[in-house]
């Protein structure tokens, strides 16, 4: 697992209009320019945001790469990868976009 | 000759303008009027220049340079990440007195890494246009320097070199040959979790013990905060509180006034809000 090669993958994904253009029409074929392994492109093409945390990813990373590009994009489907969440529970999310 | 005149320590909460009625509207008319207060006594003070100590969010520095603590010595504009009613603009600069902050440092072992040409995000684009940016609204000529300490992501600037970068902020104002009247912003904080499965938890106790440190300037008790314990109990967002140090630093010997705190789930942090008052 190397942190550092997801992060630099999520911090362009984060920033760089073209990098998401890319990710967006062939998610597969963008990450073949990086050094990761299977394991690691399936955490980034599945959006686990809780396996991309646990290999050491930085939260604020995942959040950014959920609200971006996740089909989702919801803060409280974003949770639900993190941990339960109750039925009625408020959810509140740092996240930029709400 | 320059001078430090004053500090503040507040918070920079994006979530405000992102979901601005979320809180009780005593809540956060007490937040949005806190901000308002410091201005007032911003203005107060006089000051030509304001020195605001933010983190960066893996926003604008990314995996190819992590500075440990950064300074905008030319143009600086911003934020980068504009929000409803957070406007992206020029920001006015001081870039005579944030190149000799650089020079002086290099002169003294402090290394800043430099960025000639800066565009902020909301760590100090809020702080600008919420206390700044109202001073030059009434027609005062006060200028921004951008200083970015590595908070939000690691390797962290350790507590105890954020409250020496204070001081060397400190010391190299003073010996500034032009007279200028500089306020130190500390941005961040309290205690907040950012993208991780305790994200709207807020740590009142945590906060309250940080708002205590920087009443008393307690650089000692607050220098010797472990990361573990801050991450524990602050959270990954609780790490700003060295934005804190650092302007505590820079106002050392000051007395504190907490001007205003709530913790504010909805807005995900526990927001305080701390006038420096040097003695």
């Amino acid at each position: 697992m190397s942190r550092h090669v997801l992060e630099r993958v999520l911090h362009q994904l984060s920033v760089d209009r073209y990098a998401k253009q890319r990710f967006k029409e062939d998610p597969e074929k963008f990450l073949d320019r990086f050094a990761l392994d299977e394991a690691e492109r399936r955490m980034v093409l599945g959006f686990d945001v809780l396996g991309l945390q646990r290999a050491g990813v930085n939260p604020m990373l995942t959040m950014g790469f959920w609200q971006e590009l996740s089909p989702e994009r919801d803060m409280r489907a974003y949770m639900k990868r993190l941990r339960p969440v109750a039925e009625g529970e408020s959810v509140h999310a740092a996240a930029l976009k709400q | 000759m320059g001078k430090i005149v004053g500090g503040f320590l507040v918070p920079h909460d994006p979530v405000m303008f992102v979901a601005p009625e979320a809180p009780a509207p005593k809540v956060r008319e007490k937040m949005w009027g806190a901000f308002a207060t410091c201005a007032e006594r911003l203005k107060a003070l006089r000051p030509t220049s304001v020195v605001i100590v933010g983190a960066d969010h893996y926003m604008l520095f990314g995996t190819t340079c992590l500075p440990s603590f950064l300074i905008g010595t030319g143009d600086v504009d911003g934020p980068i990440d504009a929000l409803p009613g957070l406007r992206r603009g020029v920001i006015p600069d001081s870039s005579a007195l944030a190149a000799h902050i650089a020079d002086h440092g290099h002169a003294h072992g402090y290394d800043w890494a430099v960025a000639r040409a800066l565009t902020v995000d909301h760590a100090v684009g809020i702080p600008n246009q919420l206390i700044v940016q109202p001073l030059r609204d009434a027609g005062e000529a006060v200028g921004t320097i951008p200083v970015y300490l590595a908070a939000g992501a690691d390797p962290y600037i350790r507590m105890k070199r954020a409250i020496e970068l204070g001081r060397q902020i400190r010391s190299a104002v003073e010996d500034y040959p032009g007279n200028e009247r500089v306020a130190v912003i500390g941005s961040g904080g309290i205690s907040h979790w950012v993208g991780t499965a305790e994200m709207g938890r807020v740590n009142e106790a945590f906060d309250r013990e940080i708002l205590g440190y920087a009443e008393r300037n307690d650089l000692a008790a607050i220098g010797a905060l472990t990361d573990d314990y801050i991450l524990a109990n602050g959270g990954n967002g609780g790490m700003e509180i060295r934005n804190w140090a650092c302007a505590m630093g820079a106002l050392q010997g000051a007395r504190g006034e907490v001007i205003a705190y709530e913790p504010v789930p909805e807005w995900v942090t526990g927001l305080g809000f701390v006038q420096l008052h040097l003695q």
